[in-house]
């Protein structure tokens, strides 16, 4: 008969039976098995220490666990014990070389007693703990535990107890599970063990309490019929008064009273507890607070007039994006000009750059489209990873920047008249140029329009890039739509010509960008190469502006340039992407490389993974991990939590990155993923992460050991 | 969808919950609040003697919530870190107010008679012992746990209101090594300094109130 069926079939006598029975136990240790330890026994708890190993291997993980059996009205105590009470302790003492993680606390239910609430056990319980054999210890030695342990047990009073638990683990070269009696416990232990929660939490102030707001897919009243809170401190919530829940369709809410040291700012980390209407209860770990960021879960179809509002409002947002920066400086000077010019001229130039904007995207939705029929993995942002296009545009930019710098003028129409933005022709190119720019930087809304894109009908693709284009030319369009704006703006003058010049920086920066960007693509062979077609341009330019001046104007300065520019673009067919000697990221101190292969393997030993998907180009990506990845903070979360980190580089176009993004309906980077401990769903964060957002999430994960 | 719909409505949530959180100020927390005027009672002690707050003024209060019984409660007797805490208090001119809010039938009821043995068996100095059967008291100032303590200060203002120190346990060996949290706030009071933790973690057993 095991020891769990004996404990209830004797509940109902009397307690002096009890002990009598514990007592033989106790006092027959050879009964006992590897597993499990002596037991101390009151007519309130039998308490033994057990182990899921009957065997342990050097270098192996095993679990031992305080396995408390406690008589009926009795309970002990969670590590927030609630109310009153006192939470279980427990101070190892292993053999050396060996280290053991803290209590993996089972998820509590809420005990009343008198008024007081109490976060406890009643029945059964094992408090399991991992511990970790060193791989010096020889097979045939003896792994000894002594867990000295103090347990509060409590009915209407309480008792403090107190033993002295051994175990004695034979060491073999391989584990050997333990029986069938204690695999029970810790089975019973881990089906309470708290799960990273796969919704997005957050907490709203109202009156004199606040409520708890779980929102996402899976959670209706018959997937949660009640829930309780069980907070991880003591402090922002007054347990003992009346908790209200409430349920519908993707999201519940649990009101709670506030504790005395309740704070509006802070987080309040904690259990949550939901029980379906089939009466099985699930233990979720969350970390709500008020400003949480939204964390989007992965997306899939999404309503047409949605997806075309977010394309729309992503276009805008292209507008502040950094690598819009220097469209938006030419078009700040474009506007200067002509602000002294004919309403009717404003209004038509205007007209052109949306026009521009518009053909834009219209072709790269038509390349998309084409690409995608090809079969092809691409996704946006891939001509940033094609080096041709990277150094193309590095040189454009710098003829832009020597443009505007004075070094040469465009005056006939033709390629350079876009540069400054001037005349009909000018203001369509410029809305050309914008777009092609703005691509890399995907923002938060437009990945999942874009995803959307590539699964929807060719008219409905289309449609999206024009509303996103749309968002793109909103700014501009507005002064067409209100002539009176431009008379707003100021009157030209000599400050013109400083405002031009000092436009020409972002341009310079954007083309030291582009360079680095192409030094990680080709190595240094397509660096130099690069700078070669740079010194070239740079010198096409300069003769082409002393052409311009008087005495030089002579058919060979012109030739001269144009042969210089022209083999700029032979250098260009050198241009190749390398593969290993920049391979753009390095298992380094923090990071591994991503691959499908290692984040299969990582899955499958229930490790908690955080993917960052990245790109030299994606200057979000860069600034992202500048402020909250690399910092000291996260890092040591991640650390504390046991996460690996995977960083998966798409400077160069890589099926498996491209792929794993797919999975989630994205088609740009930054992306970054969250995977909990155990088998639970990822969690997808932001593409504009701040350092709070990431502790906020690494702070939701279950420690993993 | 799952993207977009929660999207927009966590905006709508937190903008609602800034809006709330902005305009309203903080509603009156039931229990007492630390700063503000502890609430009045009027409580015959063990002696016959009436207690009444608002003619204590003047003078600092401490309460004490007790039950003889309670383990929590036992390791600050036994250690006889509570009676040289009264001592310490009342040779300042601090009343020391312990109160027994179990009702009758529960763990750590007594009657005067009884709890005045019990002061005199355990050495205890506290200024007068108070009897709170019906709970009154005790759920006035929301006394959660056996021991739990509060500081008034010679104005009327509650100043401390928590646990005796910072080691929940019934281990007497954890006296010396907690932060002294109650004595600390006691002499800030005492000496007129601010209390660095107004509000801490009450522990103990939970106060036998009547159900």
């Amino acid at each position: 008969m095991r020891l769990a069926q004996l404990h209830r079939c004797i509940r109902p006598l009397s307690q002096g039976f009890c002990v009598l029975i514990g007592l033989v136990f106790a006092a027959l240790p050879a009964i006992a098995s590897a597993d499990e330890s002596n037991a101390v026994v009151s007519p309130r708890a039998t308490v033994s220490l057990i182990s899921d190993a009957d065997a342990v291997a050097p270098g192996s993980r095993f679990r031992i666990g305080l396995r408390q059996k406690l008589a009926p009205h009795w309970h002990t105590y969670w590590k927030n014990p609630g109310d009153a009470g006192e939470p279980t302790r427990l101070v190892l003492t292993l053999p050396p070389g060996a280290s053991a993680g803290p209590i993996e606390w089972p998820g509590p239910e809420r005990i009343e007693v008198g008024g007081a609430v109490s976060f406890g056990y009643r029945d059964e319980i094992t408090l399991p703990v991992t511990v970790n054999v060193p791989s010096d210890i020889r097979v045939g030695e003896t792994f000894a535990v002594e867990a000295k342990a103090e347990w509060l047990v409590c009915a209407e009073q309480c008792v403090p107890e107190s033993g002295i638990f051994r175990l004695r683990l034979p060491v073999e070269a391989v584990s050997k599970p333990a029986g069938s009696d204690t695999t029970a416990a810790f089975d019973a232990a881990d089906l309470r063990r708290p799960q990273f929660s796969p919704w997005m939490a957050g907490l709203a102030v109202a009156g004199e309490g606040f409520s708890l707001i779980l929102s996402g897919p899976g959670l209706s009243p018959e997937t949660a019929q009640d829930a309780a809170f069980f907070p991880d401190d003591w402090g922002p919530v007054d347990y003992a008064k009346p908790a209200r829940f409430t349920a519908r369709v993707g999201e519940i809410a649990l009101a709670l009273a506030r504790g005395p040291t309740f704070d509006a700012s802070q987080r309040v980390p904690g259990v949550l507890a939901i029980t379906d209407s089939g009466g099985a209860t699930r233990w979720y770990t969350i970390a709500p607070r008020i400003s949480m960021p939204p964390a989007p879960s992965p997306a899939t179809a999404v309503p047409l007039w949605q997806a075309l509002a977010f394309a729309f409002l992503g276009g805008l947002i292209l507008n502040l994006m950094p690598c819009v920066f220097p469209i938006l400086a030419m078009k700040a000077t474009a506007v200067a000009r002509l602000s002294g010019g004919e309403l009717r001229e404003v209004r038509l130039s205007a007209l052109l750059y949306i026009f521009g904007i518009l053909t834009a995207f219209t072709a790269l939705a038509a390349v998309l489209l084409t690409l995608r029929a090809g079969g092809s993995a691409v996704g946006w942002g891939f001509q940033f990873q094609s080096p041709v296009f990277i150094a193309a545009m590095s040189w454009l930019l710098l003829l832009v920047g020597l443009n505007l710098s004075g070094v040469f003028e465009v005056r006939t129409s033709g390629l350079g008249t876009w540069s400054g933005g001037r005349g009909r022709a000018g203001s369509f190119l410029t809305g050309l140029l914008a777009v092609v720019v703005a691509t890399p930087c995907t923002a938060p809304f437009m990945g999942v329009a874009i995803g959307a894109a590539l699964v929807l009908p060719p008219i409905l693709c289309v449609a999206l890039f024009l509303a996103m284009g749309g968002g793109l030319a909103l700014p501009y369009a507005a002064l067409a739509v209100f002539p009176g704006l431009s008379r707003r703006l100021p009157r030209p003058g000599p400050w013109m010509l400083r405002l031009r010049q000092i436009m020409a920086l972002p341009m310079y920066a954007s083309v030291a960008w582009l360079l680095w960007v192409l030094a990680r693509q080709t190595g240094e062979g397509g660096l130099i190469a690069g700078l070669a077609g740079t010194a070239a341009i740079g010198v096409a330019a300069w003769l082409f502006g002393l052409a311009q001046r008087g005495p030089w104007r002579r058919p060979w300065t012109y030739g001269g340039s144009v042969a210089l520019a022209l083999a700029s673009v032979v250098l260009l067919l050198s241009l190749k992407p390398v593969d290993a000697p920049v391979r753009g990221i390095a298992a380094s101190e923090h990071s591994e490389p991503y691959s499908e292969r290692r984040l299969d393997n990582l899955r499958a030993e229930g490790r908690p993974v955080f993917v960052n998907m990245t790109a030299d180009w994606c200057l979000s990506c860069l600034v992202n991990e500048r402020i909250a990845l690399s910092t000291d903070a996260v890092q040591a979360a991640l650390k504390d939590r046991g996460v690996v980190y995977l960083k998966g580089d798409w400077t160069r176009a890589d099926p498996e990155i491209t792929r794993y993004l797919r999975a989630f309906g994205r088609d740009g980077v930054p992306f970054y993923a969250l995977y909990p401990a155990g088998s639970g769903a990822p969690l997808v964060l932001p593409p504009v992460l701040t350092e709070t957002a990431m502790l906020d999430a690494i702070a939701a994960i279950p420690r993993s050991n | 969808m799952p993207f977009c719909a929660i999207s927009r409505r966590q905006t709508l949530i937190l903008g609602g919950v800034s809006l709330i959180a902005l305009g309203l100020p903080l509603p009156a927390f039931a229990a007492p609040q630390v700063g503000s005027s502890a609430p009045e009672f009027a409580v015959v002690d063990t002696q016959g003697t009436l207690r009444k707050l608002s003619d204590l003024r003047g003078k600092v209060v401490v309460l004490e919530w007790t039950n003889a019984d309670c383990p929590f409660t036992i390791k600050h007797y036994k250690s006889a870190n509570m009676q040289k805490l009264q001592k310490q208090a009342t040779a300042e001119g601090v009343v020391w107010l312990s109160v027994i809010s179990s009702a009758p039938g529960e763990q750590g009821y007594v009657n005067a008679a009884e709890a005045n043995r019990l002061t005199a068996s355990r050495d205890a100095a506290p200024t007068a012992v108070l009897l709170d059967p019906e709970g009154k008291l005790g759920r006035l100032y929301g006394a959660v746990t056996t021991p739990h303590m509060f500081v008034i200060d010679a104005k009327g203002v509650l100043r401390y209101m928590g646990g005796i120190d910072s080691i929940a346990s019934t281990n007497v060996n954890d006296v010396d090594k907690a932060k002294p949290l109650f004595r600390d706030a006691m002499q800030a009071v005492v000496t007129g300094q601010t209390v660095a933790n107004p509000v801490t973690r009450p522990y103990g057993c939970s106060v036998k109130y009547a159900t």
